[in-house]
């Protein structure tokens, strides 16, 4: 029988942890306090060490707390994290999301700033400031910034911040060798989603979604140790799921891999979620490393990387790029699926949609069809908002 | 007709065949030995990537692939204009650049909106008068491709 209004809104019979409302994912409050009280105090992944190979190369990073950002490597090759504002007038100081600058000038009033983040001049500054303001009162802002696990590097705005390996924890500790070899980036694109940047993290937190890839179900579904795969979970909201072997030859088209991964069985799969949004995904021959970047609590940027090992050999690395890309890239088998779900999702829960309820509630002993993984996360979600997810403005208690 | 008003009629052939997902039509225009790929440069990480390599099978295969996967169900329409035409009579292939445009039209409401821009470079086989597609790189300027396309362009 199908349901009616009353029945529709009904709290799931689950315990508060194994459904949420559906207004976290919809809500500009909710979203501006995420911005303040999670990514705003987070270790989150801003390039990686191989997109600046050279002393002053750069890069700029949209932060998902609000900040424009850049990281550039110093004359002494330490990466360093700063705003990409001009104390000045406010400016945007690095216009292009890649180069390589000795000196950073403002094309405003052509202030400029060392890589350390030093203010190197000020056009006519005694003229105009006398001896009340100079170069030493305009420096730039410096973030958090470290470079670790795979040659990433990771930024946080948060001056008082526990430092990353404090954040990380144990939760890498699966990749560990898998990490160990100097790595490189070999692609990388961005897809804009109308949809929250949880959604997308849930959908790398959950596997029983693979009845959704055609790819999966028979490649891996179906075969032997797929319900043997557990989920573990760690402090501050991270995740991992163990590895399996994938039958990629069930798939026609699919070649005979002839590149692995350091450290991973033949035909391997490793995938660490990382919070509040970052996901390593390990598979064959690729490492995938997703970075969810909301623009809105409805409008989601993601960053997507795939990374091989410097030290490839050409013919090494075309096959890693086949590999990522026929199931990975903007064409590729699976991330079309994926995406497609989680722009499907943004459609039904508008606002005003009257979507109500999110469901978690599968249990299967922590294997790989129980929605342990976003359990996991909410519970974070919930300590550092101070707020269910399943309650998130307090409406049972005002009842 | 001369060979480079076949050349240009292949061409738009082939980008009507895919336009009406005629995809054994496609294929038809194309040379046993045909490679397909979609390539870009990213500038930021200063690299070139491709991201969808196939010879004439593997194209078979992705096409028959299609139906068993979830997919965008809007259309794409392409507009292609042929810029250039390079006849080597003594290879027997000619070598074509051409501008790229494809929109987007949803099923619901048809709302029509640009999915990518780029340029074709292909290699033709004249094959007697009967030119076929050899080679096929659609090189795109457009990275932001939203939630991607199982389709190739």
């Amino acid at each position: 029988m199908s349901r009616n209004e009353i029945a529709w809104k009904e709290q799931p019979k689950f315990p508060s942890t194994h459904f949420v409302d559906t207004r976290i994912y919809t809500d500009n409050q909710i979203f501006r306090e995420e911005q303040e009280k999670i990514f705003n105090k987070c270790w989150i992944i801003g390039c990686h060490e191989s997109e600046l190979p050279n002393a002053f190369d750069y890069r700029t990073f949209h932060h998902p707390g609000g900040a424009q950002l850049f990281m550039i490597r110093g004359e002494d090759m330490k990466v360093r994290a700063f705003y990409n504002i001009c104390p000045h007038r406010g400016n945007t100081l690095l216009y292009d999301p890649v180069g390589n600058a000795k000196r950073i000038t403002c094309i405003f009033h052509a202030w400029s700033f060392s890589p350390k983040g030093e203010c190197t001049d000020i056009p006519r500054g005694k003229e105009g400031y006398q001896e009340r303001y100079g170069c030493k009162d305009a420096s730039l802002r410096e973030v958090k910034s470290e470079v670790g696990y795979g040659g990433f590097v990771w930024v946080n705005v948060d001056d008082d911040s526990c430092t990353l390996k404090e954040y990380i924890g144990d939760a890498l500790g699966m990749m560990e060798e898998n990490l160990s070899m100097p790595l490189e980036v070999f692609t990388y694109h961005k897809a804009i989603v109308n949809t929250n940047y949880k959604l997308w993290h849930d959908t790398n937190s959950e596997f029983y979604h693979d009845y959704m890839h055609y790819f999966n179900r028979i490649t891996g579904m179906m075969q032997p140790g797929y319900f043997d795969r557990k989920y573990k979970g760690y402090p501050n909201g991270h995740a991992s799921v163990g590895s399996m072997a994938i039958k990629y030859d069930a798939y026609a088209g699919s070649q005979e891999r002839a590149v692995g991964w350091p450290g991973l069985a033949p035909g391997g799969w490793v995938l660490i979620d990382l919070f509040p949004g970052m996901t390593f995904n390990l598979r064959t021959s690729v490492l995938r490393m997703d970075t969810a970047i909301p623009l809105g609590p409805d409008k989601l940027i993601i960053e997507f990387r795939g990374l091989g090992l410097k030290s490839d050999t050409p013919e090494q690395r075309a096959e890693r790029v086949r590999d990522h890309n026929t199931i990975w890239g903007p064409f590729g088998r699976n991330l079309h699926e994926d995406l497609l779900g989680v722009h499907g999702q943004g459609l039904a829960m508008r606002e005003r949609s009257d979507s109500k309820w999110v469901l978690h509630g599968r249990e299967e002993n922590s294997t790989i069809h129980d929605e342990v993984g976003m359990r996991h996360f909410y519970a974070e979600w919930g300590k550092r908002m101070g707020r269910q997810a399943s309650d998130p403005f307090s409406d049972n208690k005002l009842a | 007709m001369t060979p480079k008003q076949l050349i240009d009629e292949l061409i738009y052939r082939s980008s009507l065949a895919m336009d009406s997902k005629d995809f054994t039509g496609f294929l038809d225009l194309c040379d046993p030995a045909f490679r397909y790929a979609i390539t870009a440069y990213i500038p930021e990480i200063r690299k070139e990537i491709t991201w969808l390599e196939h010879d004439k099978d593997g194209m078979k295969v992705l096409f028959d692939n299609l139906p068993r996967h979830n997919s965008d169900h809007s259309s794409l329409t392409r507009h292609v204009t042929v810029y250039t035409v390079e006849q080597d009579e003594a290879k027997q292939q000619a070598k074509t650049i051409s501008a790229l445009q494809v929109f987007k039209t949803t099923l619901d409401g048809g709302v029509t909106e640009l999915f990518a821009v780029g340029k074709i470079y292909d290699t033709i086989s004249m094959n007697g008068g009967n030119p076929k597609l050899l080679d096929r790189n659609v090189r795109l300027d457009t990275r932001m491709l939203g939630i991607g396309f199982h389709i190739p362009l």
